[in-house]
Formats: C-alpha cells, structure tokens, sequence
C-alpha cells in the first residue's frame, strides 16, 4: 500500500520537530487518560517551574552545539550567578535588580573566558568547560563564604518584586517563567535562523576553515556562543533563585546532562552543523512533560526519573542510527569495518 | 634522554613532585614520606577510575557513565557482602556488571557510530536509576568488618594493599599498550579511527574491548570505593566520571585520542585526589577543592596546546627554511 501525501505535507512529515510534537502530544494523552488533573492548565504550566532552567540553557547550548562545540559548565554557572546575584544583594547592599545585572555580566565573563580559551588558544570545549564547570562550582563556593549566612542555609529573603518574578501568572494561568522562557525561544530562533549571525554560526560547524576563508571572524563567533550559553544560564540562575526562593551555589548542579539530552535530543548533532532552535525547545518540553507526569500519573518516584530520560534518549538515538543506515550488519562492523555513513 | 623528558607522562610525574616540592617548602611537614604516600594510598579509587577511562579517551572516545558504573557495582556488591556472601561472589557481580554495561556503550558507539558523549550520557541515566531502584533510595550499611577491614591492610610498611595492587594493574595495561602489537591498536584506533580499520586493525572490536576494560576497572574501583568509604549512598560516584577526566587530562591524556598512556592517568589520579590534602597543609580550607582543580585543569591544558601549537609552527617554518636553502644551493 503506498500513501501519497503532498510534498509539503511529506517534508514537514520528515521532519524532527514533527517527531518531537508527537511525541508531546502522546505523553499528553497518556497522562491525561491515566489523570485527568493533568490536563488543568494550572497544573500543566505550574509543571514548567521544575525544569524552566533546562529549557531556557539548552536554547543556547543549541547554538555551542551547532559550533561543533560543547558546554558542561552551564550547570557551575547557573550555581555561580545565584549566589552572586544572593551575596550582592544582602551582604554587598545592591539593588536586587542591579544585583541580577551583575550576575549576567559575570556569567557573561566566564563564558567569555572558557570561549576565550576554546576558540583562541585551540583547546578542546569538552576540557575547557570541564575546567570551566569546576572552577565556577569553586568561585561560587568562594562567594558564597563572604555572605554573613551559612552557606548551606542559602540567602534567603528576597524582595516582593523579585519573588513575582517566577509567582506572577499572566491571566491568572500562565506563569510569568514561561512567557520569558518563550521570548527567549523566539529571540533564539530569531538570532540562529535568520539572521546573518545564525548561518554564520552554522557554517562554523559545517567548515570552520571554508568560514575563516570566507571572511568571517570564527574565533568570535566561537567566543559568542559560549557567552550566550552563560549569560543564558545565569538568567536561569536568577529565575531559579527567585522560585526558590533562596540563593545558594550549587542549585545547578544536576542541569549539565538534562541539558545536553534535551540538546541532542532536539536534533542537534554533536559534530556540529546542524541543529534549531525549535527542536530544542520542544524537546526541552517533552523532557519536562515526562519528569512531571509520571509521578504525577503513575506514581513513579522522583529519584527514578533518570531512568526514562535515560531510555527516551538512548532509543531516540539508537533509532536514528538504525534509520540513517538501514543496510547495518552488526557481525561485519564488529569485524571492524567502518559503515559508510 | 631528550624523548624521555618530552614524554607526557614524565612531564605530569615532574609537575606532581614539584608540586609536592613546593608544597614541602611551605610546609616542612607535608615532607614526611607518610605523608606523601598517604596522597598515593588515597588516589587508589580514582587511579582504577582514571586508568580505565584511559583505554576509551585513547581510543579517542568518552565514557561518562562511569561514575554510575562504580555507584552501581558498589551497591551490588555491597549488599551481597552484607548479605553474607563472600567477596569473590561480590567482586564478580561488580565486574559483571561493569562488563555488561561497557559491551553496551561500546555496541552503542562502535557499532551503531553513536557520539560516545551522547550515548554513554544517556547509559548513565539508566545506570543511576536502577541503583535507586536496587536500594530503593536507602543506604547500603552494615558491611562485614573483614571486608571494610582490608583497606587498612598493607602490603608493606606504608602502601596499602589496594594502592600495591592499583599499581600492579597500571603497570601490567602500561605495558601491554606500549610493548605488545595488540595493546598499540588503541593507540592507532584513537590517532585514525578509519586508518587504522584500513590497514586490518578491527577498530571496532578494540573500542568495544575499550569499553568493557573501562566498565571493569569502574567496577572494581566501586569495589574498593565499598570498602573504603563503609557505606553506599544511592548517589556515590555522582560526578566521579568528570573528575576522572579531569586527572586523565592533568596526566597527559589528549581527548582526541591516541596521545598518552595508563601510567599517565594514574599520575593525573594521584594530582587531581592529593589536591584538597595539599590545600589542607597549606593552609586553606577545603573549599578552595573545585576552585585549584578547575585552574590547574584549565592552567595545564591551555599552556599544553599553546607550546603544542607553537611547535608545529616552528616546524612548519623550519621545513620552509630547509627548502628555500635547498633552492638556492641548486643556483649557485
């Protein structure tokens, strides 16, 4: 039986992001027919606060990724922003907002460092941002001793203003995280897909050389994507701090591997080249939805939603692998021959 | 002499003393050989870590589940010794596990030419998962005495047992990858993956051999993690697998592949474990731990590539010199 559709229809069928819509919308129908409370619109976006950070870093991960590169210390950088943006402000009398100002700027600067580094001196972004994630872990443990609080009790007691920053629901249903969470998504999509500093990003990964060759300053945009990716993190860093409610220098140590799932599992490959922004997004979301719904649904507990994000990812990629090479035998790669991808 | 000094290894083995040197100077008493030994004896569960994530980072891959490896391992092993099995039965489920594990990921990144990152990330999640669903969230307790007990033994006066042992093993993968024509294939895989298959080595079957070396050192470092530590949280080794990278790195290991040796990563091991009992005789407090690693990391690499850049330029530069000599000789 042979299906036609029309071409367009076909391409959009092809797609990734159509893939990832799906997959979205089944986890949807599957937690709302197991509980219907699912479905209230109260708790589906309330469900966004838990994993906000994730989905808003992995936006510009999107773009070191698309660079041929990698970044793990986004994670370091949103402990490091929180416990500046904490300690400026109780201990150093800022502004709270000046105070967030200056946790971007030095989140802005780290990344700006380890890019440095990647982009100028020709060091590998896996060893640069490994350095990187210890050594902001490190800084903010540091910052954290000039507060007067202990720092395992984190600083605490933030302005009305600030703490509306993640409590505010637009009409009541939609919280004030998600709206920025979605300009960010269009600003991303905006910078990567069409503007000239989008294909340029691209063409880095594709061929840095052909791009140093064709007149663009690589090593800067380079640089760039990692300051992006930091000065992102530290935006999460100061949502995340304002919903909890508490600046401390490690809430962000578990983000690293979320991050880079929902990165690759957006569709952007590690080699650099290709990748969006949209992917990654609405893989961020189907990340989230399955964190949230299965306890909520089928009572699985929180410790073990390593597991599925696990197996959704490996199944994804392995998938793949199969599909872009359908003729694969295992007995003659293991002899050694390399499959022609 | 001049190719022993350049060697990778010598360098990290150079910068350890001298470290230990410096510290020395500041602090006469760090000079005890007790002391700097302990720094060894204490590395034992990152040297098993380190060398056998050597093996993949040769092969020119990555393994990030190896941290969940030894939490896992640990765990198993654990809870059978605490049930009353004896350490054979549980040193070869822990391998057994590490096996099973390392055959994936390297099915995983050989054959089905998966980025090692990406996939052995996504192992690792299913790894840590099952270990909170083996204990179910509680700790591992209530070991048997005799078997916390034998990392206090000493094989002589002052290197424990387990060191004697960790030392043992680098040296034995030390020389089969540096001496023996199968151990070289790792090295060749990691330089030219597609090379080295063109010229009949079964560079696959070396990464997925890799893999499973990796996936069995994790395992019996989770071993003498079990018996070190007394105890196994559902998170041990959380973030062991960065760390191990880190001391691989810091003992001369490229991430590209084919560039250092086992020998190397256990020196990277003893840097990267004597930091926070070095900044303890300095005078700091351990919070300054990440802070000193994550410099030295970054210090280290950074200085590596310029010199390494500066001498393929010097080179380039000389060849280029040697032919326009050439050219004007054939003039006159």
């Amino acid at each position: 039986m042979k299906i036609s559709f029309s071409p367009r229809l076909k391409q959009v069928w092809k797609k990734w992001e159509f893939v990832l819509t799906l997959i979205i919308l089944l986890e949807i129908i599957i937690f709302a027919l197991k509980n219907s409370k699912f479905l209230m619109p109260r708790v589906l976006f309330g469900s966004m606060n838990d994993i906000i950070s994730i989905c808003i870093i992995s936006l510009f991960v999107t773009f070191v990724m698309i660079t041929g590169g990698i970044d793990i210390q986004a994670g370091s950088i949103v402990g490091l922003s929180s416990i500046i943006l904490g300690v400026a402000w109780q201990d150093f009398g800022f502004n709270i907002w000046s105070a967030s100002c200056l946790a971007m700027v030095a989140a802005g600067v780290c990344g700006g460092i380890s890019g440095f580094f990647i982009a100028y001196c020709g060091v590998q972004p896996m060893v640069v941002t490994l350095g990187g994630s210890f050594l902001y872990t490190g800084i903010g443990l540091l910052v954290s001793k000039l507060s007067a609080t202990e720092s395992y009790k984190g600083i605490g007691g933030f302005p009305e203003g600030f703490l509306r920053l993640s409590k505010y629901r637009l009409f009541g249903i939609i919280p004030f995280q998600v709206i920025i969470f979605l300009i960010l998504a269009v600003l991303a999509y905006i910078l990567l897909h069409k503007t000239r500093y989008g294909r340029e990003v691209f063409l880095v990964g594709v061929n840095q050389n052909a791009a140093e060759y064709s007149g663009i300053n690589t090593r800067l945009i380079i640089m760039s994507t990692y300051v992006l990716s930091a000065v992102s993190a530290s935006v999460a860093g100061i949502i995340l701090t304002s919903y909890l409610g508490t600046a401390k220098s490690d809430i962000g140590a578990t983000l690293t591997l979320p991050i880079i799932t929902a990165v690759v599992l957006g569709g952007t490959l590690s080699t650099g080249g290709k990748g969006s922004v949209p992917g990654t997004a609405l893989a961020a979301v189907a990340i989230g939805t399955l964190r949230f719904g299965l306890p909520l649904c089928f009572k699985v507990s929180q410790q073990y939603l390593d597991i599925p994000v696990g197996i959704l990812l490996l199944v994804i990629i392995i998938g793949r692998a199969l599909l872009n090479r359908p003729g694969l035998r295992v007995k003659t790669v293991i002899r050694g021959r390399i499959p022609h991808k | 002499m001049r190719k022993i000094l350049k060697s990778r290894e010598i360098n990290s083995f150079l910068f350890l003393a001298g470290l230990i040197f410096l510290v020395g100077l500041i602090n006469p008493s760090f000079w005890k050989p007790v002391t700097i030994i302990n720094c060894f004896n204490d590395s034992v569960v990152f040297t098993f870590l380190s060398a056998g994530i050597a093996f993949v980072i040769l092969t020119g891959e990555i393994d990030v589940s190896i941290g969940a490896v030894l939490g896992l391992s640990a765990a198993v092993g654990a809870t059978l010794l605490r049930d009353g099995y004896g350490v054979a039965t549980a040193l070869f489920a822990a391998v057994f596990i590490g096996t099973v594990v390392g055959v994936i990921n390297g099915i995983g990144v050989a054959v089905l030419n998966i980025p090692s990152l990406i996939f052995t990330l996504g192992v690792n999640g299913v790894v840590r998962g099952i270990i909170y669903v083996y204990t179910k969230g509680a700790w591992v307790e209530n070991l048997p005495a005799d078997f916390t007990l034998m990392s206090n033994r000493f094989l002589t006066k002052n290197v424990t047992l387990f060191y004697g042992a960790a030392v043992l093993v680098v040296i034995i993968g030390h020389v089969i990858l540096t001496r023996t024509r199968k151990g070289k294939y790792f090295v060749a895989v990691g330089d030219n993956s597609a090379g080295a298959a063109l010229v009949g080595i079964p560079a696959n079957k070396i990464k997925i051999l890799a893999y499973v070396l990796c996936g069995i050192f994790s395992s019996v470092a989770g071993m003498i993690y079990a018996s070190r530590i007394g105890f196994i949280t559902p998170t041990a080794g959380n973030g062991y697998e960065m760390k191990a990278i880190a001391a691989c790195v810091l003992g001369g290991l490229s991430l590209t592949g084919g560039v250092g040796s086992l020998a190397g990563a256990s020196i990277g091991a003893v840097i990267m474990s004597s930091i926070s009992r070095i900044l303890v005789f300095l005078g700091f407090s351990s919070d300054y731990d990440n802070t000193i690693t994550g410099f030295l990391l970054l210090t280290i690499v950074v200085i590596n590539t310029s010199a390494q850049n500066h001498t393929v330029r010097k080179n380039r530069h000389e060849i280029l010199l040697a032919r326009t000599a050439q050219k004007g000789g054939e003039k006159t």
